[in-house]
């Protein structure tokens, strides 16, 4: 099947460009630019540095750096002077915590080296909800550079006992209501806290979700008596329909990968499947089985088409026809999901989940989750009072509505008719700045605290780290304010000892309460018409896979992260498709060097014009739609977030998150992306092998054909045609990585994993268009026609037609995600053209990169087939033109002891994460026991941080080891195996179960 | 001993001849018994005892002419019986140091008791010694400047000898009745001779060559490569006197040797364990108080002073490897079962660290390749050893087989 299929990165290479081509062959579109110098004289007389000159600098240096190596400086060491009892110097401690800022939850485990914690994962924990990479990545925001050192009053610092007896007075003293404003607040007792001080000041506490589920949360309320969001139970959905859900990218702030993945196992003979009904391309709808792109308005008509098919008052819709025999199918084994924001349109999801008998099946409401809940109406309220004057203090942590409020100029307005305005912001954000007392809170790795992100499952957040600057929590403030005795450690302590073992609980991080469950009644409400006018032009806005909702906007990490879809860093965008660009008169188009420009636009929704806006080319993008990531465009956030895209959080109009007749127009200018589609392609065929579900149970080689040369014996495959000597890979270890393609969902988790363990350097968008990206780790996205031999025999199509079909730019192309990092050749292209022996081979089937060897001729570059080793073509630690957390002492925490910060002139690639095999092998000799699969798979950063387990990493020489088993698999190939490189990293084909 | 300056002159010298007549019998007689008390005071009571200064427990010189040897061999046995029987004496004592009891030593004889006693009254007193450091053991330390001169005396001989042989010449040419040559002829005669022999030229630049060479290599590796570095350091602490003389195993202080990369140099609150009490050494009080004042110790009340802003102690680094390099402890004294001192050199013999070898790639690596791994009890070689084994029955199974010299385990 694969062969019929053309795979394609972006519109460039499908159009045959010529820069593609050359990108294939080298590994830069451009000749490096020494002619350029050298050849022009007029440059060379300019230049003030003659040749004279040029032989005093080097005999200075010359002298300079032999008097220096004379001297041999002094260094001192200077240990502990009361060492704390569980450091021992050099030996990392873990810690269960729990990250939860409104946006994300997940179950983290915090690895600290001398008391800095370096690297965040997922805690295994029953019930535990796992990191995406916003959450990986957070541990780089405690290191903040742009973080408040102490209490602030209007921009001078003053003291915290001066602040909170004004504080306090002015509080005793309010005139008018008193409100505190917060996130959704999942904690029990910081509830109680808020309570506590509403009580004593008779305030107010509204919640306000920056993304707003309050279409849901009504809907349930309605339908079953709850204000809650359900569990979806994926693993137990054979069917699942999401009408724009992205489950996988963004949904209650909870990953679902892990369920999704759970009951997409080819080797169970059963998959579910997967239909996504979507304007935008979403994680979900790349991993969909099959995807409908549609206007969002298209997407409620259809929605009401369903309901009305399956409770038989009209007969479905072409596109939904094999749905609704499905869905009726697996009754109790489906779940269908919608993203719009309305109570109608949620009560008829609950509806038609209803019917197909959903309910305490793959949806439960017994067991809610309350990352959600606030009520969209009291912040709109507040602006309303404040404006009146009735507002005297306002006290705002947690949320940053100065920025992601669509009405944020009304909210600033309102917002200088409060008297007293304090913000617990841990940065001057938006709101911060605009506050009069910044009483900045603790980043949760520095603070104490509970979480109750779903019914009976608390999760505890301790700190790892002493506080790194006069902060405090903002529980603690609120108790301060309260003038309560008690610090919040006690009070936290208190509550819960009472309860559950707290030792315990804190060690695990998570526990589960046995208290009664929810109460649902059965479903009841009136399900009205949700039919929708189709226009012409329509706004579906997103949460990108790396910033989110922008809270974590001045993450370096985070900001060079590609999109896993668009494949772009650095930015935000209008996604349009092909012949909707071709409509307006868009294009993009690469330039020279392979950098990738577009044209500008100008966006209106209603009475609301956004200027100089980049549109993107998206492939998959439903005709007649744009795509709009929120989270960009602060303009507060620090020196690495502010200014970085367009705010999209004013066409938020009415909580709406799409929006119809909207107007784009061309622009004149261009913009510059940072977009990595292009770079490090590699040439070769079945790059991806894919089949579908039926095919592989009929047979499980299928789509993994190996290709067979020609020779004088008959035909032969690469491995039986060498000629080199083989390692000697039976003795001792035999490190193996396997990716399984079919449970990659893309989710970007490996890569941000690769750079936080490896102390990858981030080298800005300027960098990144030159090809010059630094990640160890990337996840190729391919797009593929869906045009295939079989599709075009049932259709009997031409031959010729069917070949130009399949070359045709796909308005609804395939996605295959595939991450590639150093494939470990055993015959390894690089090694051998290393003119320093810098990079060499290992007994234990991995390809070492030796930087103190390595003289940068860039040959291994040059020879590796995967594109895979990255050249440091500048010193980006302690380089003030790369100012991000490698260049101040604080951002350098973060780094990782145990690997070299790569200087300037040497090549780095993967490293199989050799520090931790090192580190799991002598804790296996200090034990005197073999190596378990269980440490194995925590060894390598990607595999440790992959939510369901695609990634997985072993000893294949240990039976006792899953990558053992994997290896063999009839799914399992390398990658270009027909240069027989025997590479250690293998992949798993991908399997799709389509009923082709 | 006192009481005789009471009496008059004569009587006076009768006396103490009859005293140190006395005194050297008794030494005779109990020369065995103060050594075996040495050997029990240093091993039971030092923990709480000197003998000049107060401790824990009170200076115990004079002890036997304060109490009688009857009573102190009752406190010493068990000195809790004796307070709860009413004793005076004992009560007061149990008074003045706060009440914090004697340990009890039911298993000493009486004899035992009479020698620690015995000791004391014998024991030498402390002066402030000030020990030399380095060449604590004489002839150990090669005085460089000694060898300067013994060469400058050979060279010296060497001239004069090269004088007579040339005056003998002479008297021997006036015999023969040759034309003798003065200094510079003969020296020009010599030369001409030798340029005029290719062979000795060539050999010679050759030879230049080869010590040029040699020299600058020498030179030039040697750049970065510490041996011998022993910098002085901010105390004066000596690894002779706490590893070497009173036998501390080197993972009390240096227990993450056991289980991380680094050995670590010890928190100043591990010096404490001990030198809480003991709070003078051999060259006196001033380096032990610089721990206290590290972490804000009251030697004379016994107590930590709260607030106390406590410094670090800055020790100057020795063993020091380039940052690209990385360097396990556990790996080699755990697993490859190494001693401290393989590395480090007679560490217990050094009052000041200095270090002991190259610490270069080329002497890590001359290990790997000699040092066989210690596969014995350990399940984790058991199945790579023996498939070596099968597969290289005639190699040596040492760290190089498993991967010694791979240059990524330990530049990563």
């Amino acid at each position: 099947m694969t062969k019929q299929k053309k795979y394609w990165k972006g519109f460039a290479e499908l159009a045959n460009d010529p820069i593609i081509d050359k990108l294939r062959q080298n590994e830069f579109v451009e000749e490096i630019p020494i002619d350029d110098f050298l050849a022009n004289h007029n440059n060379l007389s300019e230049s003030k540095t003659s040749r004279r000159d040029f032989l005093k600098f080097l005999g200075f240096s010359t002298a300079a750096a032999t008097l220096a190596a004379c001297e041999t400086p002094v260094v001192k060491s200077i240990p502990y002077v009361v060492k704390p009892e569980e450091i021992t110097p050099g030996v990392a401690n873990w810690y269960a915590s729990t990250f939860y800022d409104g946006n994300d939850f997940a179950n983290v485990l915090v690895k600290t080296r001398e008391g800095r914690p370096i690297f965040i994962k997922g805690n295994d924990a029953p019930y535990s909800s796992s990191p995406n990479a916003r959450v990986i990545s957070s541990v780089l925001s405690l290191y903040d550079s742009n973080r408040l050192q102490g209490v602030i009053k209007r921009n001078q610092s003053i003291s915290w006992a001066k602040a909170d007896s004004q504080i306090i007075n002015k509080l005793s003293n309010a005139n008018g209501d008193i409100v505190v404003l917060t996130n959704t607040i999942v904690s029990p007792t910081t509830q109680n806290i808020i309570n506590d001080f509403s009580k004593k000041y008779s305030a107010r506490h509204i919640q306000y979700d920056t993304i707003s589920y309050q279409g849901m949360l009504e809907a349930n309320k309605e339908s079953f008596g709850h204000r809650v969001l359900p569990t979806y139970n994926f693993e137990k959905a054979d069917v699942i329909v999401s009408f724009g859900t992205d489950f996988l990218g963004n949904l209650f702030n909870k990953s679902f990968e892990k369920q999704y993945i759970a009951n997409r196992q080819p080797k169970k003979g059963k998959m579910s499947r997967h239909f996504q009904i979507e304007s935008n391309l979403t994680l979900s709808g790349a991993n969909a089985d099959v995807r409908i792109p549609v206007k969002p308005s298209e997407k409620l008509n259809l929605l009401e088409n369903l309901y009305d098919s399956l409770v038989g008052n009209s007969s479905p819709n072409d596109k939904l026809k094999v749905i609704v025999d499905e869905l009726l199918n697996s009754k109790g084994k489906s779940l269908v999901l919608c993203d719009t924001n309305d109570k109608t349109v949620q009560v008829m999801v609950n509806a038609i989940n209803n019917i197909l008998e959903n309910y305490n099946q793959t949806i439960d409401l017994t067991r809610p989750i309350f990352t959600k809940s606030a009520d969209d109406n009291a912040i709109s309220q507040l602006i309303n009072e404040m404006n009146d004057g009735k507002i005297s203090a306002l006290i705002i942590s947690g949320v940053n509505p100065s920025y992601s409020l669509p009405n944020a100029s009304e909210f600033n307005a309102a917002l200088s008719k409060v008297d007293l305005k304090i913000s617990t912001a841990l940065s001057l954000d938006e709101t911060a700045s605009l506050c009069e007392y910044v009483c900045p809170d603790r980043h949760y790795l520095e603070s104490w605290g509970d979480a109750m992100a779903s019914f009976n499952r608390v999760s505890f957040i301790q700190p790892t780290i002493q506080p790194l600057f006069n902060s405090r929590q903002f529980q603690d403030s609120l108790l301060v304010w309260t003038k309560s005795k008690i610090n919040y450690y006690d009070y936290l302590k208190d509550y819960w000892s009472s309860k559950v073992s707290w030792s315990s609980s804190l060690h695990n991080g998570i526990i589960e309460l046995n208290e009664k469950r929810y109460f649902v009644t059965k479903f009841s409400g009136q399900v009205e018409s949700i039919k929708t006018k189709i226009t012409d032009l329509e706004l579906s806005l997103y949460q990108s896979n790396s910033i989110g909702d922008g809270s974590q906007s001045n993450n370096p990490w985070l900001q060079e992260l590609p999109d896993p879809i668009t494949r772009s860093c650095w930015d935000n965008y209008l996604t349009v498709s092909a012949s909707t660009a071709r409509k307006y008169g868009f294009s993009n188009w690469n330039i020279s060097n392979g950098a990738l420009n577009g044209d500008i636009a100008r966006l209106t929704v209603g009475n609301i014009v956004i200027e100089n806006v980049p549109v993107l080319i998206q492939p998959g993008q439903a005709v007649g739609t744009i795509g709009f990531a929120l989270g960009y465009g602060r303009t507060a956030s620090g020196k690495v977030g502010n200014g970085v895209g367009i705010n999209a959080y004013p066409f938020v109009i009415n909580n709406q998150y799409t929006a119809s007749d909207v107007k784009i127009e061309k622009m004149e200018g261009e913009h510059e992306f940072a977009s990595v589609q292009l770079h490090h392609t590699m040439m070769g065929r079945d790059l991806i092998k894919e089949t579908t579900l039926n095919e592989y149970i009929k047979n499980p080689k299928s789509g993994n054909e190996q290709l067979l040369y020609d020779t004088h014996k008959g035909k032969l495959a690469p491995d039986q045609i060498d000629l080199w000597q083989a390692h000697d890979h039976e003795t001792g270890h035999f490190w193996n990585l396997g990716i399984d393609l079919t449970a990659c969902t893309g989710c970007n988790s490996c890569v941000v994993a690769c750079h936080a363990e490896n102390n990858v350097p981030v080298v800005g968008k300027e960098e990144v268009r030159k090809s010059r990206d630094m990640h160890w780790l990337r996840i190729d996205r391919y797009y593929s026609s869906d045009m295939t031999k079989e599709i075009a025999n049932e259709k009997e199509i031409s031959a010729v037609s069917k070949y130009k079909a399949m070359e045709v730019p796909s308005e609804n192309p395939d996605i295959a995600f595939q991450p590639v990092m150093c494939q470990h050749c055993n015959h390894a292209p690089c090694e051998t053209v290393c003119p320093v022996a810098a990079t060499t081979h290992s007994a234990e089937g991995l390809n070492h990169m030796t930087y103190n060897r390595c003289v940068g001729t860039r040959y291994c570059a040059n020879n590796c087939p995967y594109k895979v080793r990255r050249f440091n073509w500048f010193n980006y630690a302690e380089n003030d033109a790369f100012d991000y957390n490698m260049n101040d002492d604080l951002g350098k925490m973060v780094l990782n002891p145990d690997v070299t910060v790569r200087a300037r002139g040497v090549m780095e690639k993967c490293s199989m994460c050799i520090q931790g095999i090192q580190k799991i092998k002598l804790d296996a000799k200090k034990d005197g026991r073999k190596i378990t699969n269980e440490e194995a798979l925590n060894v390598t950063a990607c595999s440790s941080s992959c939510p369901t387990g695609a990634i997985t990493f072993g000893d294949v020489n240990d039976k006792e080891h899953y990558v053992s088993q994997l290896v063999d698999d009839d799914r399992s190939y390398q990658l270009i195996d027909h240069l027989n490189t025997k590479n250690s990293v293998f992949y798993q084909t991908k399997i799709r179960n389509r009923k082709a | 001993m006192l009481k005789s300056s009471s009496l008059n002159g004569y009587s006076f010298i009768i006396f103490s001849l009859l005293i140190s007549l006395f005194l050297s019998v008794s030494n005779l007689l109990t020369a065995q018994n103060i050594e075996e008390g040495e050997q029990l005071y240093n091993s039971n009571c030092t923990a709480c005892h000197q003998i000049d200064n107060k401790l824990i427990g009170p200076a115990l010189r004079g002890v036997n002419e304060k109490y009688s040897e009857e009573w102190l061999i009752k406190w010493i046995k068990n000195s809790a019986e004796l307070i709860a029987s009413g004793d005076a004496d004992a009560i007061a004592i149990y008074e003045e140091y706060n009440k914090s009891p004697m340990n009890a030593f039911p298993y000493f004889s009486d004899d035992d008791v009479r020698n620690i006693l015995a000791y004391i009254d014998q024991a030498p007193e402390k002066k402030a010694v000030t020990t030399s450091l380095v060449s604590a053991d004489g002839g150990a330390v090669v005085d460089s400047k000694t060898n300067d001169y013994i060469i400058l005396t050979i060279a010296i001989i060497l001239l004069l000898v090269i004088a007579g042989l040339w005056k003998i010449k002479n008297t021997l040419k006036d015999v023969a009745g040759e034309k003798s040559e003065d200094l510079f002829q003969s020296t020009v005669t010599l030369l001409n001779s030798y340029l005029e022999s290719k062979s000795l030229v060539l050999l010679s630049v050759l030879l230049i060559l080869g010590i040029g060479t040699n020299s600058l290599w020498n030179l030039m590796t040697g750049v970065g490569v510490t041996q011998g570095y022993a910098p002085e350091q901010p105390i004066a602490y000596s690894h002779k006197l706490h590893s070497g003389i009173n036998g501390i195993d080197c993972n009390y202080c240096h227990h993450s040797a056991r289980h991380g990369k680094s050995a670590a140099i010890p928190s100043a609150n591990v010096c404490m364990n001990c030198h809480t009490y003991i709070n003078e050494g051999p060259s006196g009080k001033a380096e032990i108080q610089k721990i206290y004042d590290a972490v804000g110790f009251d030697p004379m009340k016994g107590q930590y002073i709260e607030g106390y802003e406590q410094k670090p102690i800055k020790w100057v680094r020795i063993h020091n490897l380039p940052d690209h390099a990385y360097f396990n402890h556990a790996q080699h004294v755990v697993a490859g079962g190494l001693e401290c001192q393989d590395c480090h050199g007679p560490i217990e013999e050094m009052d000041v660290v200095e270090q002991h070898s190259e610490l270069t790639m080329g002497w890590c690596i001359d290990c790997h390749r000699q040092t066989e791994v210690q596969v014995a009890n350990n399940d984790y070689y058991e199945e790579m050893h023996a498939k070596f084994k099968e597969n290289h029955p005639d190699e040596s199974f040492n760290v190089e087989a498993i991967g010694g010299l791979e240059c990524g385990k330990c530049h990563h």
